[in-house]
């Protein structure tokens, strides 16, 4: 059991710079999944943490222990690669207790090991076949399997399920979660799927650039995004963010949209954060919480587009060059054309700073 | 996509053409070498496809049983030459590929050597000729004119740059990822490439060293110059197998030519597997 502390870590490679400046803690047992999409730095930590890559700058530590100069083998760590990394020269059961031969454990320990993950990854049977020739399914159980016989106490997982069809996968979600609570282990999981992301991890760091934006539990990070980039990449569509100025009317403020009119009346804590935003502000909600209104209420804006995805609609809408996006049930009744009129969730305001991009938090 | 018969036609005909320049001289030296001297005497009366009477005579000949029915007797057997052919073959071969092996691993892992890759191509870009005096005076001084090893040494320098340019491209090829879960799991940078690396490299190891080996195996000209009596090479030996009565001895060489041929088609069935796993070995999945 170990916490990983990454402090000020920097990556360049050449005159690129992969990573500029990360400071995370993880806590001991934590899932904490590093999402991004890709370039933005989260496999080359991933990689620094693994030993696989010395950092430019800052530290890593696990425990108090800074890892300067401790060789991959030495770390502690389990690795699961995104294209398996299997030795397909040997059999299953020669994949799997490859690690504990090399640390020469004993025969009955290495016995007992493999048979507890060959029945927990469901490997029983293919135990003595050749690796060559298995389906990419088995190969990532295999792969998982292995790094888990050492029960490492930091298991990392670069993006392990990219390769495997989209139904195992469901499967493996479940299953490594599964794997988790058994051995308590501190995961670092590096994916670019927030449905990953999102169901497994206790906590998601999100990057880009090479910059971690947020760091939260799965619901902070969808709630109140911290910047317009995380607004955006998270959720499924994202987040509808909509170029506004904050206008002071008797009633109170509002946000004018432009050729969407004018929002409602912003609650006073709202009202209040964005009363100190610079310049513009982006209007976001997410497009799961809105409602159709009545005409003459709401932002009338035209349908565009539908798509039905079984159990959702989700409505493409523009107005003027201007466009965003609402989900709404099944049996909504929307066609292509439509003038139909949207007013968000009150609680589902969002406001970000049209200059910097950082959330505009009530205080 | 439906060809036109004319179109099929013409493919089929130039397909047998291929093979025909391809394999009638091979089924000419076979033939060649079952025939009793009548037959293939360049004043034979009656020149034939198939030997009318087959013979084992001209193998029988090169290893010193000098027929009734053939002329000269030769001062030396086709053995020891074979020997030598084998011998400095083979050993060259297992230098070139240790020493290209484990410098192409150097530098696509960890980029050592840097400039070997252009380094290498000098190798090859000077006409042998050019640098084959130098290399006969380099091995009078060091004892290694006319031995089987002064010449793998040199086939061993010269194949180099193939073993090493083949196994960068297949070390290129695999991924990383399998040795650094090695690593991770605990191994050592040694083992690694004794237990992982090289045991999954095993086809494409076998299909760069057949390529090298026949390399080594056709050379005549290293061997004509560093060679001089005492291990002479197949293909040297073949030369000499001429006399001033009978001119060349086509018989006898055809025999020595189908003896010739067998180590590398031997070889090539024994790692058939590994061959066409080995040229294909880019195109794995990963």
């Amino acid at each position: 059991m170990t916490a990983i502390r990454l402090e000020n870590l920097v990556k360049r490679f050449g005159g690129f710079t992969a990573l500029k400046s990360m400071d995370l803690s993880i806590g001991d047992g934590e899932f904490m999944a590093l999402l991004g999409p890709s370039g933005c730095g989260k496999s080359t930590t991933m990689n620094m943490i693994a030993g696989m890559e010395e950092p430019s700058e800052g530290r890593i530590l696990f425990g108090d222990r800074d890892m300067a100069g401790v060789a991959m083998g030495r770390r502690g760590v389990g690795f699961v690669f995104q294209n398996y990394a299997i030795f397909t020269h040997m059999t299953v059961r020669q994949n799997l207790d490859y690690g504990l031969r090399m640390a020469r454990s004993p025969k009955a320990e290495i016995a007992r090991r493999t048979a507890a993950i060959a029945d927990l990854l469901q490997l029983g049977d293919l135990l003595d076949r050749p690796a060559s020739g298995l389906s990419v399914n088995i190969l990532q159980r295999v792969a998982i399997g292995r790094s888990a016989m050492m029960e490492p106490a930091i298991f990392l997982l670069d993006e392990p399920l990219s390769n495997v069809d989209a139904a195992f996968r469901a499967v493996m979600r479940t299953e490594l979660k599964h794997i988790q609570r058994e051995f308590r282990q501190t995961m670092v999981y590096v994916t670019h799927d927030q449905l990953e992301a999102m169901t497994m991890a206790d906590r998601i760091a999100v990057m880009d650039h090479g910059v971690l934006q947020q760091v939260g539990t799965p619901l902070e990070v969808y709630n109140n995004p911290a910047n317009v980039f995380v607004a955006r990449f998270i959720g499924a569509p994202g987040m509808n963010l909509l170029a506004g100025v904050p206008v002071e009317g008797a009633e109170g403020l509002r946000i004018d949209l432009g050729a969407l009119g004018r929002s409602a009346v912003l609650d006073a804590p709202l009202a209040a954060a964005a009363r100190r935003a610079k310049g513009g502000v982006q209007f976001g909600f997410r497009p799961e919480q809105v409602d159709l209104v009545a005409a003459g209420a709401g932002l009338g804006m035209t349908v565009g587009f539908v798509e039905r995805i079984g159990a959702r609609t989700i409505v493409h809408l523009e107005r003027d060059g201007i466009t965003a996006k609402a989900v709404f049930d099944n049996d909504t009744r929307v066609l292509v054309g439509d003038l139909v009129h949207l007013a968000p969730h009150p609680g589902a305001l969002r406001l970000f700073d049209a200059a910097t991009g950082a959330a505009l938090r009530e205080v | 996509m439906r060809r036109s018969p004319a179109f099929e036609a013409f493919r089929y005909a130039a397909i047998l053409l291929a093979c025909a320049i391809t394999l009638v001289p091979i089924l000419w030296m076979v033939s060649m070498a079952f025939k009793p001297i009548a037959e293939w005497q360049a004043t034979g009366a009656d020149l034939t496809w198939f030997p009318k009477e087959p013979t084992l005579d001209n193998f029988r000949y090169i290893f010193g049983e000098s027929g009734s029915n053939l002329i000269v007797a030769l001062d030396r057997t086709a053995a020891k030459p074979i020997l030598s052919s084998l011998l400095s073959a083979s050993l060259g071969t297992l230098i070139a590929m240790a020493a290209g092996t484990s410098a192409a691993y150097g530098l696509s892992r960890f980029g050592a050597g840097g400039n070997l890759p252009l380094a290498l191509i000098q190798l090859r870009l000077f006409p042998p000729m050019a640098v084959m005096i130098p290399v006969m005076m380099m091995w009078s001084f060091l004892n290694l004119m006319d031995t089987w090893w002064g010449l793998a040494l040199i086939y061993g320098i010269v194949t180099l740059p193939f073993a090493f340019w083949l196994m960068k491209t297949f070390f290129d090829d695999m991924p990383r990822e399998i040795e650094e879960a090695a690593l991770v799991e605990g191994c050592s940078r040694g083992r690694v490439f004794w237990r992982i690396t090289l045991p999954m490299m095993r086809a494409p190891l076998a299909s760069a060293a057949l390529f090298v080996f026949i390399l080594n195996w056709s050379d005549y000209l290293i061997a004509l110059l560093l060679t001089t009596r005492e291990w002479v090479t197949i293909p040297v030996y073949m030369a000499s197998l001429s006399s001033s009565m009978t001119g060349q001895l086509y018989g006898a060489k055809a025999a020595l030519g189908l003896i010739a041929a067998v180590p590398p088609v031997f070889l090539g069935i024994m790692i058939q597997r590994h061959l066409v796993r080995g040229l294909t070995f880019g195109a794995l999945k990963q």
